[in-house]
């Protein structure tokens, strides 16, 4: 669940403010796509989500918990209950598969017994069993973003939170990539996709948050790309 | 949440040592000229600080064994009145730079004088309590060397009232416990120079180090590793290089130090009889400080780095 409630967020005095007196709810188990045009203040939204900001006004919570009161000792804690995927993958390129999957879970401490046995099923769910051991390098663009999103849910997260996650994806690649947040979400975790990517908005027909320099334009339950290019 | 976070705390320290050992290891290996430069300058600073040291423990040594053996001795005048005598004992143990005060009469004095010289003996047999030429005397052992001079003035303050003269190797103390001053505050200056030296090279090697994992440090933001456990390699590596540094500098002092030992053969040049600390126990306090030395200069260095660099 994630809730903002007259959010606020300021960067610079001198301009305007990237997001302007938000109020949304998104439920437990929604499929949600945030849209804009570049500098409307998605990532900004991404940003007070993963508490790496904090909101000039108002208030974000998450799970029922006010995110800007956490103190910065419960931020990690706080991470762990989302799962975070990047346009730019953000993989170590230094380890295999199978490795940067397993070191989400190392970081957090689970027990090598566990990593064995829950690695090989994101992977799976993924469809990537078969390139474990391949390094980053030798996969495609399609094939790292799945490695991404095998790493952000292999904690079972609540929340999976995307941004632009087919950026850099030809179309076909890019219909896989969604299907697979979808099953994701078919499971219980609500996903939250940031994208500019019309056509897939258009034919997922789920509920589309639009933000305008900052503002929160239409929140369509239905599923229509919220602005004309 | 909070519950949840303080299980999820626990589990990781748990099982963070062989993430952390192993992803220390491999930055060493990365940042390897970086690593060697700030091993080579803990072995540098250590070799200094432990010639030092050495030097220290030595002149501590010889110092404690002179000290132990140093007396004043007050002279009587060989006329003085029991009064007198009892006045000056009074005053001395009245004094609290005064460890014990022993008095030896005339007749002790000759007793002793003729037992260190039994060979002659029969020379000083004409001499008995009528004509004995030999003062009577306190004997002083003072707390601290450095308080000799007090105690003379003290002594010397009943001078004709019953004291004749003092005596005591007052240039030989004097230069004793000035050049024991003059070790130690040397010792410590040489201690803060190059442990600041040491301490800034170990600082810009987990500097790089950061640099060089920041992507890495990026994720594991992300994906809810706690500050401690980001940090932990990059203090473990600082920790590393510093100890890694002290057992080297260790070895080529100890091995050097036997070594002129050996070559000296005990022979020490000094004017005085007293003896070097035992070999043993110096290395023994030299590998005790090294190590944590150079544990504490590593960690320093990498907590300073990561306080700047590493924003978390
Ligand atoms: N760290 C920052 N400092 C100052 N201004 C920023 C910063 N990050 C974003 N902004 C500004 O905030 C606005 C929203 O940015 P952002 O949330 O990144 O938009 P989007 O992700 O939709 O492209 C933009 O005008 C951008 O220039
Ligand atoms: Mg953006």
């Amino acid at each position: 669940m994630i809730e903002f409630k007259n959010v606020t967020k300021g960067y610079d005095k001198n301009k305007s403010d990237a997001l302007k007196n938000v109020s949304l709810f998104i439920d437990k188990g929604e499929f949600v796509f945030l849209v804009g045009r570049s500098g409307a203040g998605k990532s900004t939204f991404i940003k007070l989500l993963l508490r790496e900001i904090e909101a000039t006004e108002g208030s974000v919570y998450i799970n029922n918990f006010n995110v800007s009161k956490l103190s910065k000792k419960e931020i990690p804690f706080l991470r762990r209950k989302m799962g975070i995927v990047f346009q730019d993958f953000r993989l170590l390129e230094n380890k295999s598969v199978y490795e940067n999957v397993a070191y989400a879970m190392e970081i957090i401490g689970k027990s090598e017994k566990q990593i064995q046995k829950r690695v090989p099923l994101a992977l799976d769910m993924v469809g990537l069993s078969h390139r474990m051991n391949h390094y980053p390098h030798e996969l495609s663009g399609g094939e790292q973003q799945r490695v991404v999103i095998a790493r952000a849910i292999i904690n079972n997260p609540s929340i999976l939170i995307c941004d632009e996650p087919t950026g850099n994806l030809d179309p076909e690649t890019s219909y896989e990539i969604i299907s697979i947040l979808e099953e994701i979400n078919r499971r219980g975790t609500t996903v939250v996709v940031v994208t500019h990517d019309r056509e897939i908005v258009d034919t997922m027909k789920k509920r589309v948050l639009t933000l305008e320099d900052g503002i929160l334009k239409v929140d369509d339950a239905t599923g229509r790309y919220g602005y004309e290019v | 949440m909070r519950q949840v976070g303080t299980a999820m705390k626990f589990s990781s320290i748990k099982t963070m040592p062989r993430n952390v050992v192993r992803d220390t290891m491999k930055s060493i290996e990365r940042n390897n000229l970086m690593s060697a430069a700030s091993v080579l300058s803990v072995i540098a600073a250590l070799i200094i600080l432990g010639i030092f040291l050495i030097l220290t423990i030595n002149v501590q040594e010889v110092t404690k064994d002179v000290e132990s053996k140093l007396e004043l001795k007050i002279f009587l005048q060989s006329d003085f009145t029991d009064t007198q005598k009892e006045t000056i004992e009074q005053a001395l143990e009245k004094s609290d730079l005064i460890e014990n005060v022993t008095f030896e009469s005339a007749e002790e004095a000759l007793e002793k004088f003729t037992v260190s010289l039994e060979d002659y003996a029969p020379l000083l047999s004409g001499y008995n309590s009528e004509n004995n030429p030999m003062p009577a005397s306190f004997v002083v052992r003072v707390t601290d060397p450095e308080d000799m001079d007090e105690v003379q003035t003290l002594a010397m303050s009943f001078e004709g009232e019953g004291v004749e003269y003092v005596r005591y190797g007052q240039e030989y103390v004097e230069a004793l416990v000035s050049f024991n001053k003059f070790t130690n505050t040397l010792s410590i200056v040489v201690l803060v120079v190059l442990s600041m030296i040491s301490i800034f090279i170990i600082y810009n090697t987990i500097k790089l180090t950061v640099f060089a994992r920041r992507r890495e440090i990026g994720i594991m933001k992300y994906v809810g590793a706690t500050n401690a456990y980001i940090r932990a390699p990059f203090i473990l590596e600082g920790t590393l290089l510093g100890l890694m540094g002290a057992i080297v500098a260790f070895l080529i002092i100890r091995i050097t130090y036997y070594y002129i030992l050996g070559l000296v053969g005990g022979n020490l040049f000094l004017p005085v009889d007293a003896s070097l600390a035992s070999p043993d126990a110096v290395m023994g306090q030299l590998i005790f400080f090294f190590l944590l030395y150079g544990g504490f200069i590593g960690a320093v260095g990498s907590v300073f780095a990561i306080r700047k660099f590493l924003d978390v």
